[in-house]
């Protein structure tokens, strides 16, 4: 990944305003929504599985789905051990700086120096 | 605790965990979106009016493989669907503030501080939500700092950014264990994993992750409705352990 965008500063300004609206609006109308009203039962039970499915589905593409969206067959065997310690330090310690700064340390170690 | 503690420094003490965190994760995502082309004003422009994690790495990494404008707000949008679940279910403890602080508050509202507000509410009874408030705005101030160094950092050294990518994937690891709370959340995960790849090929397209995570949680959903209605000692609804004892404090207010 190098510094190819085609867009200027002004695009990347317009783009910022656009994300940030489109960003807004989930945010703002369901609360805005729901606290006048009340929440129905089952929205809220299915609402439990919502995040952790979609967590689940950006980690997945990211390790095995490439760009061009083909399963990658080579090359993220690095990433995959790494997701799995990252998830291991993550189900001990509850810490999100250590998950994180392990998972980085981990792929540096794999991708850079072992090239796997 | 101490009784004396003024609010804005207790409120700071309970962001801190969440604000150093921050740190590493803000400067990898100021480093990716230096290389995306931003400048230090765009970095910051960027980090408070969107301010999440997620959403940023992903225009980072969308613009540098070129992607239209219309794509990259398309998918924001998938991508940020998700609040209008963690703001429902925020919403009770927010009856009767006005428009206003709606408002300021579903601004700066974001997955992390989401997950420090919901605790407090839930397990603190004198929490109130302009704390909450104080909490985004805190973690929000710690966040752009942490960018606009990432940046810095970026314009001044090479940096091999699949390597920084991968702060995102780890945030997401971390984000998806602290949700699973039983054993059908292992299950549903699974699900999600296996939808994911056969979307995403079958149709070329981030969309794929919209369809599979539908699927997985309305799957998710219904299992669970009909083993509590018809199966409620199923080894499925189980607990997960959690070796640290947070969640316990979290399920007994409940």
């Amino acid at each position: 990944m190098q510094s190819v965008s085609s867009m200027n500063s002004m695009d990347h300004f317009w783009l910022i305003i656009f994300c940030a609206i489109v960003a807004f609006i989930p945010r703002f109308f369901p609360l805005l929504f729901f606290t006048k009203r009340q929440i129905p039962e089952w929205f809220n039970e299915w609402m439990r599985f919502v995040p952790v499915s979609l967590f689940t589905a950006l980690v997945v593409k990211s390790v095995f789905v490439d760009s061009k969206y083909n399963i990658m067959t080579s090359g993220n065997l690095g990433m995959i051990i790494s997701s799995i310690l990252v998830g291991v330090i993550a189900y001990r310690t509850r810490s999100m700086t250590l998950s994180v700064v392990v998972g980085l340390v981990s792929v540096m170690i794999f991708v850079l120096v072992l090239h796997i | 605790m101490k009784k004396n503690e003024p609010n804005w420094l207790m409120v700071l003490r309970t962001v801190m965990p969440l604000g150093l965190s921050y740190i590493p994760i803000g400067l990898a995502c100021g480093v990716l979106l230096h290389a995306a082309g931003f400048n230090h004003l765009l970095t910051a422009l960027i980090s408070v009016m969107v301010f999440s994690g997620g959403a940023q790495f992903l225009i980072a990494s969308m613009l540098t493989i070129n992607a239209p404008m219309t794509t990259i707000i398309l998918m924001m949008f998938f991508l940020e669907l998700r609040y209008a679940l963690l703001g429902s279910s925020l919403s009770r403890y927010l009856k009767g503030q006005p428009l206003p602080f709606i408002f300021a508050f579903a601004f700066s509202m974001n997955d992390e501080n989401y997950a420090v507000n919901y605790l407090k509410f839930a397990t603190d009874k004198h929490w109130k939500p302009t704390q909450a408030l104080l909490v985004e705005h805190y973690s929000l101030l710690f966040w752009t700092v942490s960018n606009i160094v990432g940046s810095l950092i970026g314009s001044a050294l090479t940096i091999n950014l699949s390597v920084v990518d991968f702060a995102l994937t780890a945030l997401f690891i971390y984000m998806a264990i602290m949700q699973t709370k039983s054993r059908l959340t292992i299950l549903v995960c699974a699900l999600s994993g296996v939808l994911t790849i056969f979307f995403l090929v079958l149709m070329k397209s981030t969309l794929g992750l919209v369809v599979s995570t539908l699927i997985a949680s309305l799957t998710g959903y219904f299992i669970e409705r009909q083993l509590l209605a018809r199966k409620p000692e199923s080894h499925l609804l189980y607990k997960i352990h959690d070796p640290t004892g947070q969640s316990a404090m979290e399920e007994s207010d409940k």
